[in-house]
């Protein structure tokens, strides 16, 4: 199982302000079902200006990375950067 | 090398000794720069070119109530006024999705005002004309009727009750419960790590303490210019500089209704951006104008135009507060950051929160950011955008609390620093990095070494930057004569030419003189994201590199051809094509292939579009020694060492460039630089003069050492330099000044007004 | 370039002789500006600031471009350049405060045009020049419809931007007097920055001495820190008859703090012009007397 971490304002607005989660997909576009199965809405304020690290790897235009059986999962801001 | 398999892989050259990559070789552009004859965004000219100026409020906050511009079109030689009313209505909810939210609504609004102004200089109208001077009458014919408001000039009279509020659809991001009334708060982020209270429990020495910083500007020498011009049958050209000539289509495109496939954005050189020019100002207007006048327009910004009305980044407050055991383990960190986002929300005060512990491996953190508005120009960003004000609270607190612990500011660094594995302030865990080794660096210095006389101090702090990838698209286009063309989509704003040269050239086996780099406009190279969170020499330098591996692959597939041999028995090896069967055929080189290219197959070229993962963080420590003049509060940088952590020095005095220029900027930020405004909300120093950004008198050389921790996730090693080295500086200096004159500095600039007052103990 | 204005509507005079340019600007139609350097003119026009209907060049007049010895002194013509006046060796070696004003302001390339006369007649309180000329007791010579006059340079400024020349007068030299033995002159200025910075405060002292290293004549001006630049009278007479022990310094910086009455503005306060003030003053009579003993 991944675990998951969502962002705290994201958690409290979701999921009753836990930001810790396990689900069980092998990429981000099924977490992303997933997701959005157990917090409905969930995917669209993920969808706006958020970037998904896994384990050490930040990725800003997710869609269908890889996700492993032990990887570690967390949704933070995007970055651009000057 | 030599299989099919290879194609589309990347090769990894880490470990490798390079034959080019490192060297200092003279930029492509450079004999243009310093004879004057580059063509900057003010530099273009088209046919029957007329010219534009802008009308902008002289106040803070006010209702437009009428704008009349009879006079102004009555006058000879006025081909076109544009107010607000002549840009298509967005939607207030129209935010670009993706990478960081944009708001298309503020940014139309902030392009040409609408029913409101904002700030000191906001764009009210615009008008071209047969000359500048013409158009500079007719400007000040465009009568406009305001109902002056009381504008908020900080973040704190923002935030007071009963503060006039900007924006009747601003309504609090992050906090529960939802507001139901508009306020000037736009958001409230926050990141844990941890338990902090638990993590304050441990500590045996507490320090805490408010810092403040001042708005302060990018500072590029080159205002915004562009020229506009339209067909009859709707055919945008764009000529400007920017940092994305992509950015630049999509932004017009939106705010005047185009569609972007009718938008072509031709990129200027362009003097200076830091961040400031990952945005557009004039451009919308001059299409606007051109598509009235029938006429290509052509504005230039002056100065004043550029301070008062150019994003420049956030002022703002960082209460700090660490916890560390006696042995120097640091607990806990607690930090609140307060950021002015200016006219309209989007600050980078998340960032702040992300990035200010991060040289540490602090296992109990809490940080929260309030993004608040107020009525000066809105922020843009400026080289690692919410970082320096985030640092310099932290870096000047661990320096406190080197202090009160008794212990070396550098040890204490050591003692905490974060490594490979340690869980960054925003829970992502880092791979390889070198922040140890740069404060190893630091301590081998020779300035680290150096004696201190009277009325002298040194500081020491440490910085921090993500860096980004993003989608970059590169082709590598092989000549008639062997030599090769480079284009990218990335703007050249530190040297990134001569590095993609210097990599296409290691790939290919050719020397760098043989390698034409260019810039290409948005009709000619596929989709590329700006040039901006150092992001080029990686993510656009990988495509460069993907590219050129596929124009080898192509270079091997016509040798085959040629020799009449299967492709496996092809290997290129320093510019040629050589025969596994030596003896059977003579190698051929990059111009023996490139002369037979029609009869093997066509021109020979390779591509690669990518998005680019895998990019390393940039740490960097930075040492200043200054002396104060204790009667009139004068600072003088008498040493500056910059040290970082570049992954691997494509070229290195492009690189050690990115570490002066950002170390030279923290100091100005540290030392002079701040937005002064009258108390009725108009900035009072609109120039050079009295907007101080350090002269080259004012500081020694900055020295710098490149640390190389390769990146694993470029093949050369390369992580993004540009933006951390702006980090460091701001604590590095207020801790040398604070221990000059034996007291802790915490509200920057640090003129000799503010610090003679603090040296008196005002 | 635009300059504000319909540029084809502004005149422009070059003048041969100071008779010639008192005619042009007794003939003007409309507000007439001098030019010499330009170095401020050009800056204003540029911004708008001012529209003239004529503008007079006087670099073409001898007089207003030579230096001269006369009486044992300095007659400088009032649009001679910094870069000029600097590769003077004679007047570097009698007047080193008075060129360390002027070579102060700008860059190389304003040095190139700014003049004495340009810098006097801007009328900046801040001008780094005009200490210098008043502690050296320089005065000028005046041309103007009613023929020539001559006046102290601390006459001369009325206040920000504004002079004391009646319409149709321009400034045509400068007269430094005759250097004794024993005399040495300084100038110090405070700015943020190292250089190309406007003078927050600014302080010019002009000492002379006897055989014996008494201060027999002293002269204190201020710049930067009232409406015009000041004469301290009071400072000087604080160091004459002494060989400016502590005390007298004291006292000198003490008088020109009490003559401070600066504003309050976005390079500096009241009480930070005030203080510095008294220290520039103490360390520019350090150096002057330090060039009188050489």
């Amino acid at each position: 199982m991944a675990k998951v971490v969502l962002p705290l304002e994201v958690a409290r607005t979701f999921a009753a302000g836990e930001t810790e989660h396990e689900f069980a997909a092998r990429d981000v576009r099924e977490l992303m079902r997933q997701l959005e199965q157990r917090f409905p809405g969930i995917r669209a304020r993920l969808e706006r200006g958020i970037a998904v690290a896994i384990d050490t790897e930040i990725y800003q235009d997710w869609f269908v990375e890889p996700i492993g059986p032990d990887s570690e999962v967390r949704f933070l801001p995007a970055i651009e950067g000057g | 090398m030599g299989n099919e398999e290879n194609v589309g892989k990347i090769i990894d050259y880490s470990g490798r000794q390079f034959k080019q990559i490192g060297t200092r070789v003279v930029r492509p552009d450079g004999v243009e720069k310093v004879t004057g004859k580059a063509n900057f965004g003010a530099d273009f000219k088209a046919n029957g070119m007329i010219y534009a100026r802008t009308v902008r409020s002289p106040h803070a906050h006010a209702k437009i109530k009428k704008i009349n511009v009879d006079k102004a079109l009555k006058l000879k030689g006025v081909k076109a006024v544009v107010t607000g009313a002549d840009f298509p209505e967005i939607d207030v909810n129209d935010k670009a999705v993706g990478e960081v939210v944009v708001s298309y609504y503020d940014m139309a609004h902030n392009t040409i005002a609408r029913d409101k102004v904002y700030y000191d200089g906001h764009v009210v109208a615009a008008v071209a004309a047969t000359s500048a001077d013409i158009a500079e009458q007719a400007a000040r014919l465009i009568e406009v009727e305001y109902e002056v408001l009381k504008p908020v000039m900080t973040a704190e009279a923002a935030l007071k009750k009963n503060a006039p509020v900007l924006h009747k659809h601003l309504f609090t991001q992050g906090v529960e419960p939802k507001p139901d009334k508009p306020s000037n708060l736009a958001a409230r982020s926050q990141f844990k790590l941890g338990d902090i209270e638990a993590g304050f429990g441990q500590a045996d020495v507490v320090v805490e303490r408010t810092y403040t910083t001042q708005t302060v500007h990018q500072g590029y020498i080159e205002p915004h210019a562009c020229v506009a011009s339209i067909t009859a049958d709707g055919m945008v050209n764009v000529w400007c500089s920017s940092q994305g000539q992509f950015m630049v289509r999509a932004y017009v495109a939106k705010i005047c209704g185009i569609e972007i496939s009718k938008v072509k954005v031709t990129p200027a050189e362009i003097g200076g951006g830091f961040g400031g020019k990952t945005v557009i100002y004039l451009e919308p207007l001059a299409v606007a104008l051109a598509k009235k006048a029938g006429r290509p327009v052509k504005m230039v910004m002056t100065r004043d135009e550029v301070l008062r009305a150019t994003g420049p980044t956030s002022g703002g407050s960082a209460r700090v507060k660490l916890g560390a055991k006696r042995d120097g383990t640091i607990v806990a960190g607690d930090m609140e950051l307060t950021y002015e986002a200016g006219a309209y929300p989007g600050s980078p005060v998340m960032l702040g929160c992300m990035t200010g512990f991060a040289p540490y491996d602090i296992k109990n953190i809490n940080a929260v950011g309030w993004d608040v508005v107020v009525n000066r120009p809105k922020a843009a960003a400026y080289r690692a955008p919410g970082a320096p004000v985030a640092a310099f609270a932290v870096e000047s607190a661990v320096d406190e609390l080197a202090e009160q612990l008794g212990m070396d500011p550098l040890e204490l660094r050591l003692k905490n620093a974060a490594v490979e594995g340690t869980q960054a302030p925003y829970g992502v865990k880092f791979g390889p990095i070198g922040y140890k080794e740069t404060l190893e660096a630091a301590k081998n210095s020779p300035q680290w070494k150096a004696p201190l006389g009277p009325n002298q101090g040194r500081g020491i702090a440490s910085g921090f930057w993500f860096n980004i990838g993003g989608t970059s698209s590169a082709e590598v286009m092989v000549n008639e004569d062997g030599t090769v063309i480079v284009a990218t989509g990335n703007p050249d704003i530190g040297g990134s030419r001569a590095s993609m040269a210097l990599m296409a050239a290691e790939v290919l086996g050719i020397p760098y003189e043989r390698i034409k780099p260019l810039v290409a406009d948005t009709e000619s190279v596929p989709y590329s994201m700006l040039t901006g969170g150092s992001r080029v020499t990686f993510a656009t330098g990988k495509a460069v590199i993907e590219a050129a591996q596929d124009a080898v692959n192509d270079l091997r597939r016509r040798a085959a051809k040629i020799w009449d041999v299967d492709l496996e028995q092809v290997e290129w090896q320093d510019g040629q094509a050589v025969c596994i069967e030596s003896d059977k055929h003579k190698p051929l080189t990059i111009a023996n292939i490139a002369a037979k290219a029609d009869k093997t197959g066509g021109a020979i070229s390779g591509k690669a579009n990518i998005n680019a993962t895998g990019a390393g963080p940039g740490f960097g420590t930075h040492i200043c020694d200054v002396e104060v003049d204790p009667e009139t509060g004068h600072v003088t940088v008498l040493r500056y060492t910059a040290i970082q952590d570049v992954g691997k020095a494509i070229h290195p005095s492009y690189v050690e460039g990115q570490l002066q220029g950002g170390a030279v900027q923290g100091i100005g930020w540290a030392l002079n630089e701040e937005y002064v405004y009258s108390d009725d909300g108009r900035l009072l120093n609109t120039g050079f003069l009295d907007y101080r950004i350090p002269v080259a008198s004012d500081l020694p050389m900055i020295d710098t050492v490149l640390v190389e921790v390769p990146n694993p996730g470029h093949p050369f090693g390369v992580r993004g330099v540009g933006e951390t080295p702006i980090v460091p500086p701001l604590a590095a200096v207020a801790n040398a000044v604070s221990h000059a004159i034996g007291k802790r500095c915490a509200d920057l600039p640090l003129s000799p007004v503010r610090l003679l007052s603090i040296i008196d103990g005002k | 370039m635009s300059f504000g204005g319909n540029v084809s509507e502004i005149q422009f005079a070059t003048p041969q002789t100071v008779k010639e340019a008192v005619k042009c600007l007794a003939g003007a139609k409309g507000r007439a500006k001098v030019l010499a350097g330009g170095t401020d003119l050009l800056v204003q026009l540029r911004a708008g600031m001012v529209r003239p209907a004529l503008i007079v060049d006087i670099k073409h007049i001898p007089e207003l471009s030579a230096v001269k010895r006369e009486d044992g002194g300095f007659r400088v013509g009032a649009a001679v350049s910094g870069a000029e006046l600097g590769a003077n060796k004679a007047f570097r070696k009698a007047w080193p405060g008075v060129l360390e004003g002027l070579e102060l302001i700008g860059s190389t390339q304003i040095q190139g045009r700014a003049s004495l006369g340009g810098n006097l007649c801007n009328g900046s309180p801040a001008a780094d020049s005009v200490p210098g000329l008043i502690a050296a007791g320089a005065t000028c010579k005046i041309a103007g419809p009613k023929g020539t006059r001559e006046a102290k340079v601390e006459d001369v400024v009325a206040g920000p931007g504004k002079t004391t020349l009646k319409p149709g007068e321009f400034v045509v030299s400068f007269f430094l007097p005759k250097r004794p033995k024993h005399a040495g002159d300084a100038y110090l200025r405070m700015i943020p920055r190292t250089e190309m910075d406007i003078a927050v405060v600014g302080a010019a002292v002009s000492l002379e001495f006897d055989a014996k290293g008494v201060c027999t004549d002293a002269r204190v001006s201020l710049g930067a820190v009232a409406p015009k630049a000041l004469l301290v009278k009071a400072a000087g007479k604080a160091l004459v008859g002494s060989k400016l022990d502590d005390d007298a310094l004291e006292a000198m910086a003490a008088a020109c703090r009490a003559a401070c009455n600066p504003i309050d503005d976005k390079r500096g306060t009241i009480e930070y012009r005030t203080k510095v003030a008294g220290v520039l003053a103490k360390r520019a009579a350090r150096i002057a007397l330090e060039r009188a003993q050489a």
